[in-house]
């Protein structure tokens, strides 16, 4: 009777241990372990829906595509663009420490482009190190990363796993009554990519580096219109009349269009649309400068407060 | 004796019914799988999705997202239904209001499991996804950067 009643008491433990594994490996309820300081929840109500701030937040392009395209027009990789991670202490405030976190984020994902994973690993742990302090970590998978770089190997994983990340980061903060600091870790890789781009576009100049720094004034848009929802936040107002300098000198980029009838073809199976549409941006070098001195003075700032 | 065995047994059999639900597929296992489904293309973005059966004399529930393509792009949208529920997803790409992309071809009625768009003008997209005949269903989306043209 007793070696039964073990036996089957052994079983049960067994499985409610199996059933709180299954908390552990899915989707575990992030919401209930960590506390938010009032300081970073949103105060007052916000200017636009939160539907339409949800919109909004999806319409910034990934640095991936900057750095891709940096990359496709032949420009040899550079550490001399990248911010230092030496002084990542200094990101002492949420405000900075969400600015950075896009910083870093943009340049790993400069790095990772030309799998320079030798010094991945100080943006990694700099990103680590920020995410921890916004009560993040946890989306962010250091040890996977630290491996990946360090033996050099499935790079392509490295590449997913770290841009995922902060997929997880930024639709956490935006669940969680956050969404002030996924907006600066938007704004952060904006500005960041914004200042790769230009850097090289200045060193070595080319027509699809221009066109992509104009085709900026669209994002620049939707990125001014969730920065605003803060303003009456002293340092968000400061950051704001900042991206105004610069959103001012876009008024001189012109961006027109012309549409046509997108057409689907087959190609090896694969479903393949072809827009069609025309759009023509006209920058000229003049404004252009102005756009990427303007930017390099807005980023150089953030990376030394 | 005889009795508490079975007792036992069926609190047992309930509990391992219970934890069933753990082996369903995840957001996380669709988007790797969509990931792998991608192939070259470097991952950008997922939308994960997960919609109720429509109800009769009503449009089929639909998720929206917006985001931003660059022009000159090749992008891939690589879609994984769940196997545990019976819908099949059908992506709807509009700007403005204009469909400029989908997955099925209305003229055969045939549904893509993925697809590259080829954006050639920069600007805010709409992203409409529901599951076909209004089916219940989970899926995940993933948006690829294939590479400029």
């Amino acid at each position: 009777m007793s070696k039964q009643l073990i036996y089957l008491l052994l079983s049960l433990i067994v499985l409610i241990n199996f059933s709180s594994c299954k908390q552990k490996q899915g989707e575990t309820n992030y919401s209930d372990e960590f506390k938010i300081p009032d300081s970073v929840l949103t105060q007052g109500e916000l200017e636009i829906s939160e539907e339409a701030m949800e919109d909004i937040i999806e319409n910034v392009s990934s640095p991936v595509e900057i750095a891709a395209l940096i990359k496709s027009v032949g420009v040899p990789y550079s550490k001399e663009y990248l911010a230092t991670t030496d002084y990542v202490d200094n990101y002492n405030t949420n405000f900075k420490q969400a600015l950075g976190l896009g910083i870093f984020g943009a340049d790993l994902g400069y790095q990772n482009m030309y799998n320079k994973t030798g010094s991945v690993i100080d943006y990694i742990s700099a990103i680590k190190t920020l995410a921890d302090e916004l009560h993040v970590g946890q989306f962010f998978d250091f040890t996977t990363l630290k491996r990946l770089a360090t033996n050099n190997q499935n790079l392509d994983s490295l590449m997913y796993i770290s841009v995922q990340n902060f997929n997880q980061m930024d639709r956490y903060l935006s669940e969680n009554n956050r969404r002030n600091l996924s907006t600066l870790i938007v704004a952060g890789i904006w500005i960041e990519s914004m200042y790769l781009i230009g850097e090289v576009a200045k060193s070595s100049p080319n027509p699809e580096l221009s066109e992509k720094i104009g085709e900026q004034k669209i994002i620049l848009g939707s990125l001014m219109l969730l920065l605003k929802n803060y303003e009456r936040d002293p340092k968000f107002k400061e950051l704001i009349d900042e991206l105004t300098e610069i959103q001012e000198i876009y008024k001189e980029v012109t961006i027109t269009y012309e549409k046509g009838e997108p057409e689907a073809i087959e190609e090896d199976g694969m479903l393949v649309i072809k827009q069609n549409d025309k759009q023509f941006i006209e920058i000229s070098n003049e404004t252009l400068i102005k756009i990427i001195d303007k930017t390099v003075e807005v980023r150089n700032k953030i990376i030394q407060m | 004796m005889r009795k508490l065995n079975i007792i036992f047994t069926l609190i047992a059999f309930t509990l391992i019914l219970a934890t069933q639900k753990s082996f369903a597929q995840s957001g996380q296992e669709l988007l790797d799988i969509c990931n792998m489904v991608a192939g070259e293309a470097t991952y950008l973005k997922d939308f994960q999705i997960k919609l109720d059966e429509a109800k009769p004399g009503e449009e089929p529930p639909a998720a929206r997202h917006s985001l931003v393509l660059s022009k000159n792009t090749q992008y891939r949208f690589s879609i994984c239904n769940s196997k545990d529920y019976a819908g099949e997803a059908i992506i709807q790409i509009y700007d403005n209001n204009r469909l400029v992309g989908t997955n099925h071809m209305v003229a055969t009625g045939k549904t893509y499991p993925n697809f590259d768009f080829k954006c050639s003008s920069a600007g805010v997209y709409h992203i409409f996804i529901n599951f076909k005949e209004g089916k219940q269903g989970m899926a995940v989306v993933q948006l690829s950067y294939v590479d400029r043209f």
